[in-house]
C-alpha cells in the first residue's frame, strides 16, 4: 500500500473533503450563464504519444472538461467509431498505467481531466490503486458506463477517500426511482444519455434529452450534462440551453479517422480536431447568449 | 504511559470531577427514573441482516479532528433512518471530543439501542450510563483486570444493559468469555498494512461459543469491509468515521445495511434455491443504466410467472408436447465396461439424453421458457447470440412457433464454421447477422446483441442462452434448465430403483446444462459433482477456455456479471480456443464461480484430444453420437471415476449429461479421425456444410 492511502499517523485515509472539481467548475460556469464543453477521446489513439497531443489540442481549442477514454476489448456502450478507435489504440499498445500521463497532460493544459472506463479495467488494475494514482496525477473523476451505483460499493468508498467525482449515467427510459438512486450517489454531475443506444453521431436529436435533464434535476442532481449522439455545433448550441454541459465523443474521434476507418496522419488529424473542437466550443459556450 | 493508559487516567479524573457534583446515590435515583433499557442483544444478531452500530464520532487520538458535529441528535436520526440497529456515542471529552450531553441528545432522538462508548473502569460510570439512558456500554479488556472485568460485567447485566467487550487478541477474547461476556467486539486490523484482515478475524472469531455475539470493530469503513467481515462470521459491525464524516450519513448507513443483507441472504438459503443477483461475491448487474429498466421488468415478469400455475402448466405442456420431454435416462453398460478397462472402476453409468430434445440440445428448455415471458411482457421482437448455433437454432425455433420476430447475432468466424446452422436459422425465419467486429466469435456476438438491446429495449427481449450475463439471467436460465436434474433424479429412482447417483458429470461453457443437471443434487452431499471446461490444447498452451484452473481465470466483470474471466495483464478479454464452439467463452456463469469457491463442485477440464477420444468411445460403445461439447463431460467421466476410486467408492453410480447431439460436428469428427478424404471434406465445405473445426 502506498503512503497516499494512509494519514501521517499511519491510519487509513478517511473521507476526503476536497471539493468536487466538476462542481467547482459548474458553479463558475453557472455564474457566467454558460454551459461547459466536455470532449471525449480514447487514450492511446492513434498512438499513446499522439493521443497526448490530441488531448492538449482539445483543451487548447475550448474543451473545459476532457473525458479520457480507456480502450476496452468489449465496449458494449460504444458504436462503430469509438470501437474502431479503441481497437487502433489497443493494437498500438495502449496501457492503463500510462493513462495517467494523459490525465497530467489535460490538467497541465488547464482542462478538468475525467477518465471514462468500463469497470473491469479499473477492477483489474485495483480500485484503490487506481484512485490513488488517478488522484496523484491530478484526476477529477471517473465516468463508468457499465457500473451502476448499486454495484459501485468499492468505487464509492475509494472515490470518497480520494475526493474523486463519480459520474454515473441515466437514460431516457430510467424510472424516477432510478434517477433518484443515480442522483444521490453521483458526485460532480450526472451524465444523461440523449437517446437509447450506443455512442455515435446523429443528424438529429429528438426532444427527450431536455425532458430527461429536467427529470434528473427533479430527482436531486445539481448538474446534468448531455451526451451520446451530440455531434454538431448546432446540436451543442441547442442542448447547451438546458444542460450544464454538452458531451461530444464520436464526432471528435471521427476527425482523427480517415474514410476507411484508419488513423489519419498526425498533422492532418490534429488540424481537423482543432477546427472541430473550436467550432463545438463556440456553439456550446454561446448557447445562452 | 501508553495511549490507552492515558485515556483511562483522563476518563477517571473526569469521572471524579463529575462525582463531586452528582454523587452516586443521586445517579442511582436517576437510573431508576430512566426509561427501561432495551435488550440490545436481540438487535445484534439477525438471520437476514448484519446489524450496523453507527457511531457519533468527532475525533480520535490517532487521526485527530475528523468533523464538527453540532447536532448529534440530528445525525443519530439520520443513522436510524438509514437502518442502523444501534447508535454508539463517544462520551470521552479529551481526545474524542464527546460528552454526556451528546448521549442525552441522542437518547431522546432515537428509539433504537444507544451505546455509551468511554473508558469505563468503575461502577460509577456504569450507573452514569444507565442514568443517561444508555442500553449498552463498552468495556475494553486491555484496560481491565480479570476481577474488575467480571465485576463490571455483572453490574452491567444487573442493570439490564448489554456490555460490548472489546478485544484485540485471542488471549483477550478468552479472558472476556471467562468473565461472562456475551457480546464481544473483535478488532482485526492488520497492523502492517492497516487493512481489515479477514483471515485474522476468522482466526479470532471462529471457535467462539455459539451464543456469543461477535461484533466487528474498527476498520469498518464501507460496504466492502462489511461484506468481508460478514463473510468472516461477524454478527454485527460498528462503524465510526465511514458514516460520521460522510456527506450523506443516512445513505452511507443504507449502503452498509444493504451489503450485510446481501451476504446474509446468500448464507441462509439452501444451495439449490439461491436467488440472484448475487452468488457469494459473484453475479450482479454490471451493465449500462439504460438496461436496468428492462432487467427490472424481466425480473418482475419472471417473478410473477413463477407464482402463476398457468405459466407452469403451459411450460410443462410445451416441454412434453413440443420438446419431447422428459428426455430419457439411458443406461450405458458397454461404455461402463470401457470405463472399467481404462480406470479399473466398476461403475454403473447413465446418460441424461438432452440430445433427444427437439433441436437436438438442452438449449430449447431455456428458449421456450423465455419466449413465454416475452409474450407476458408484450414484447414482439427477440434477439439472441449464438456460438455453435445451437442456442440460435433453439431461439429461431421457438420464435417461429410463437410468431415472434427474431434476429440472431453470430460472430463471422462462427457463422462460417457453422454454415449449416445459419441456414437452419434462416429456414426458421430468423434474420442472422454476422458480427464482423472484435474477434468475430461468441463474445462479440453478445456485445452486438447488448448494443441492439440498449437501443431497442422497449420492444425487444434479449433471449440470453446461458447462465451468465446480468441478473436475472443466471437465475432464470438455471430455473428453466433445472428440469434436467429433476427428471434424472426421478428416473434413476423410478426406472432403475437407485436412490441417488454418486456422481454427476457435465461440461461447462457458460454453464447452463451443468447447472441444469446439478441443481437438484446441490443439497445432497452424497452426490459428487464434476464440471469439465474446454481444455483446448491444454492449460499451458494459452489455447483453451479453462477459467477455473490455477493460473487461468481471474476475478472480473464481463458482459454483465462478476465471475472468473480469462483476461490479460491489462484486464482486456483474452481470446479463447476450443474444438467445441459451445464451450469457447472467456467467462463462466456466476453461480458456477461461487460453487467452485465454496468447493461444492469439482471443476476440471478435458482437452480437445480427450474430448474427441471420448466422443469416439461413446459412438462405438452405445451407438450415441454426442455433441463435442458433451464429449467433454464424457471425457471427464474417466477422471471422475478415478477421483471416486480415491474416495473409496467401489461401484459408483454415475450420470453423464449428454447436453446435445453430434450431427452438427460430423465434419470436424470426420476430419479428426480421418474418415473423410480430402475431396470429401472439400466437397462438404463447398456445400457450405462445415463442422465447427476452428
Amino acid at each position: 500500500m502506498s503512503e497516499n492511502t494512509t494519514t501521517p499517523s499511519g491510519q487509513p485515509l478517511g473521507i476526503s473533503h476536497r471539493p468536487s472539481p466538476c462542481e467547482e467548475l459548474f458553479t463558475r460556469f453557472k455564474a457566467a450563464n454558460k454551459p461547459a464543453f466536455i470532449g471525449y477521446l480514447p487514450y492511446g489513439f492513434p498512438t499513446p504519444q499522439l493521443s497526448l497531443d490530441a488531448f492538449r489540442t482539445l483543451v487548447e481549442n475550448g474543451a473545459d472538461i476532457v473525458e479520457i477514454g480507456l480502450p476496452y476489448s468489449d465496449p458494449v456502450m460504444d458504436g462503430p467509431v469509438i470501437q474502431a478507435a479503441s481497437q487502433i489504440a489497443l493494437n498500438a499498445g495502449e496501457s492503463i498505467s500510462n493513462v495517467f500521463k494523459a490525465v497530467e497532460t489535460v490538467a497541465n493544459a488547464g482542462g478538468v481531466p475525467l477518465i471514462m472506463s468500463y469497470w473491469n479495467l479499473i477492477y483489474h488494475y485495483g480500485v484503490e490503486r487506481f484512485a490513488t494514482d488517478f488522484a496523484n496525477a491530478g484526476g477529477a473523476g471517473l465516468i463508468t458506463p457499465d457500473l451502476i451505483p448499486d454495484e459501485a460499493g468499492e468505487w464509492i468508498e475509494a472515490s470518497d477517500r480520494h475526493g474523486l467525482d463519480r459520474i454515473f449515467l441515466v437514460s431516457p427510459d430510467s424510472t424516477d426511482e432510478r434517477l433518484r438512486v443515480v442522483a444521490q450517489n453521483a458526485r460532480g454531475f450526472v451524465y444523461a444519455a440523449a437517446r437509447m443506444g450506443v455512442t455515435g453521431e446523429r443528424a438529429t436529436l429528438n426532444a427527450s434529452p431536455e425532458k430527461l435533464v429536467a427529470r434528473t434535476r427533479a430527482a436531486g442532481a445539481e448538474n446534468v450534462c448531455v451526451g451520446i449522439g451530440v455531434s454538431t455545433a448546432e446540436q451543442g448550441h441547442t442542448v447547451g440551453q438546458y444542460a450544464d454541459g454538452v458531451i461530444v465523443g464520436s464526432a471528435l474521434v471521427h476527425t482523427l479517422l480517415d474514410d476507411s476507418g484508419q488513423a489519419k496522419n498526425a498533422d492532418e488529424g490534429l488540424k481537423a480536431l482543432a477546427a472541430k473542437a473550436a467550432e463545438l466550443a463556440e456553439g456550446i459556450h454561446n448557447a445562452r447568449q | 504511559m501508553s495511549v490507552l493508559d492515558e485515556l483511562v487516567a483522563g476518563a477517571m479524573e473526569d469521572q471524579q470531577t463529575r462525582e463531586r457534583e452528582v454523587p452516586l446515590d443521586e445517579l442511582k435515583a436517576m437510573a431508576a427514573a430512566a426509561p427501561a433499557p432495551i435488550d440490545a442483544k436481540r438487535w445484534f444478531r439477525s438471520t437476514s441482516a448484519v446489524p450496523v452500530i453507527a457511531e457519533i464520532k468527532r475525533a480520535s487520538p490517532s487521526k485527530g479532528h475528523l468533523i464538527d458535529i453540532d447536532d448529534p441528535a440530528a445525525l443519530a436520526r439520520e443513522y436510524e433512518r438509514g437502518g442502523a440497529s444501534a447508535i454508539s456515542v463517544l462520551t470521552e471529552g479529551r481526545r474524542f471530543l464527546g460528552s454526556l450531553a451528546d448521549l442525552d441528545a441522542v437518547r431522546t432522538a432515537v428509539s433504537i439501542p444507544v451505546l455509551r462508548k468511554d473508558f469505563i473502569t468503575n461502577d460509577y460510570q456504569i450507573w452514569e450510563a444507565r442514568a443517561h439512558g444508555a442500553d449498552i456500554i463498552l468495556l475494553i479488556v486491555a484496560a481491565l483486570g480479570d476481577e474488575q472485568l467480571e465485576h463490571l460485567l455483572s453490574l452491567t447485566h444487573e442493570l439490564g444493559m448489554t456490555a460490548l467487550v472489546e478485544t484485540h487478541t485471542r488471549e483477550e477474547i478468552n479472558r472476556a468469555i471467562a468473565a461472562g461476556a456475551r457480546v464481544i467486539g473483535i478488532n482485526a486490523r492488520n497492523l502492517k498494512n492497516l487493512r481489515v484482515d479477514v483471515n485474522k478475524y476468522s482466526e479470532l472469531a471462529d471457535d467462539l461459543p455459539e451464543d456469543v455475539i461477535k461484533v466487528a470493530e474498527s476498520g469498518v469503513f464501507g460496504a466492502v469491509e462489511v461484506e468481508d467481515y460478514a463473510r468472516a462470521g461477524a454478527d454485527a459491525v460498528l462503524v465510526g468515521e465511514g458514516v460520521a464524516t460522510a456527506s450523506d450519513p443516512q445513505l452511507a448507513v443504507e449502503r452498509l445495511v444493504k451489503a450485510g443483507k446481501r451476504v446474509k441472504a446468500s448464507e441462509e438459503t439452501p444451495l439449490s434455491e439461491h436467488h440472484g443477483p448475487y452468488y457469494g461475491q459473484f453475479g450482479g448487474r454490471y451493465v449500462p443504466e439504460a438496461l436496468i429498466s428492462a432487467l427490472d421488468e424481466l425480473e418482475r415478469v419472471y417473478d410473477d410467472a413463477k407464482k402463476d400455475p398457468q405459466f407452469h402448466k403451459e411450460l410443462a405442456r410445451l416441454n412434453k408436447q413440443y420438446v419431447g420431454r422428459p428426455s430419457p435416462l439411458t443406461q450405458a453398460p458397454r461404455f461402463a465396461q470401457r470405463l472399467k478397462e481404462r480406470t479399473g472402476v466398476d461403475a454403473r453409468v447413465f446418460l441424461k439424453r438432452e440430445d433427444l430434445n427437439h433441436t437436438g440440445a438442452h438449449k430449447i428448455n431455456n428458449a421456450i421458457g423465455q419466449a413465454l415471458l416475452v409474450k407476458r411482457m408484450g414484447k414482439t421482437r427477440v434477439i439472441a447470440e449464438t456460438g455453435a448455433g445451437q442456442h440460435g437454432v433453439a431461439t429461431a425455433t421457438v420464435c417461429a412457433m410463437m410468431g415472434l420476430k427474431c434476429r440472431i447475432y453470430m460472430g463471422q468466424i462462427d457463422a462460417r464454421r457453422q454454415a449449416l446452422n445459419v441456414a437452419r436459422m434462416r429456414m426458421l425465419g430468423a434474420e442472422v447477422v454476422e458480427v464482423t467486429l472484435g474477434d468475430r466469435i461468441l463474445k462479440d456476438a453478445i456485445n452486438e446483441a447488448l448494443r441492439d438491446w440498449v437501443t431497442n429495449v422497449e420492444t425487444t427481449h434479449y433471449l440470453l442462452g446461458t447462465v451468465a450475463g446480468p441478473h436475472p439471467f443466471p437465475e432464470m436460465v438455471r430455473d428453466f434448465q433445472k428440469v434436467i436434474g429433476e427428471e434424472a433424479k426421478e428416473q434413476l429412482q423410478d426406472w432403475y430403483g437407485i436412490d441417488h447417483p454418486d456422481a454427476i458429470c457435465a461440461c461447462v461453457g457458460g454453464g447452463s446444462n451443468a447447472i441444469g443437471i446439478m441443481n437438484a443434487f446441490l443439497d445432497d452431499p452424497r452426490v459428487n459433482l464434476y464440471g469439465y471446461e474446454a481444455g483446448g490444447h491444454g492449460p499451458q498452451s494459452g489455447e483453451h477456455a479453462i477459467r477455473f484452473a490455477p493460473g487461468t481465470g481471474q476475478l472480473g466483470m464481463f458482459q454483465g456479471t462478476k465471475s472468473y474471466l480469462l483476461e490479460n495483464a491489462e484486464g482486456q478479454t483474452l481470446d479463447t480456443y476450443s474444438i467445441s464452439a459451445g464451450l469457447d467463452y472467456a467467462s463462466v456463469g456466476p453461480e458456477h464461480a461461487w460453487l467452485k469457491d465454496i468447493g461444492r463442485v469439482n471443476y476440471s477440464w478435458a482437452t480437445d484430444d480427450e474430448a474427441m477420444s471420448a466422443f469416439k468411445d461413446m459412438c462405438e460403445t452405445e451407438g450415441i453420437i454426442p455433441a463435442i461439447e458433451s464429449s467433454h463431460a464424457i471425457a471427464g467421466a474417466y477422471k471422475a471415476a478415478l477421483d471416486l476410486k480415491d474416495k473409496g467408492y467401489e461401484h459408483p453410480v454415475m450420470i453423464i449429461n449428454i447436453s446435445g447431439r453430434g450431427d452438427k460436428d460430423m465434419n470436424t469428427a470426420g476430419k479428426w479421425f480421418g474418415y473423410l478424404t480430402d475431396e470429401q471434406a472439400a466437397a462438404l465445405e463447398a456445400n457450405g456444410a462445415q463442422g465447427n473445426n476452428a
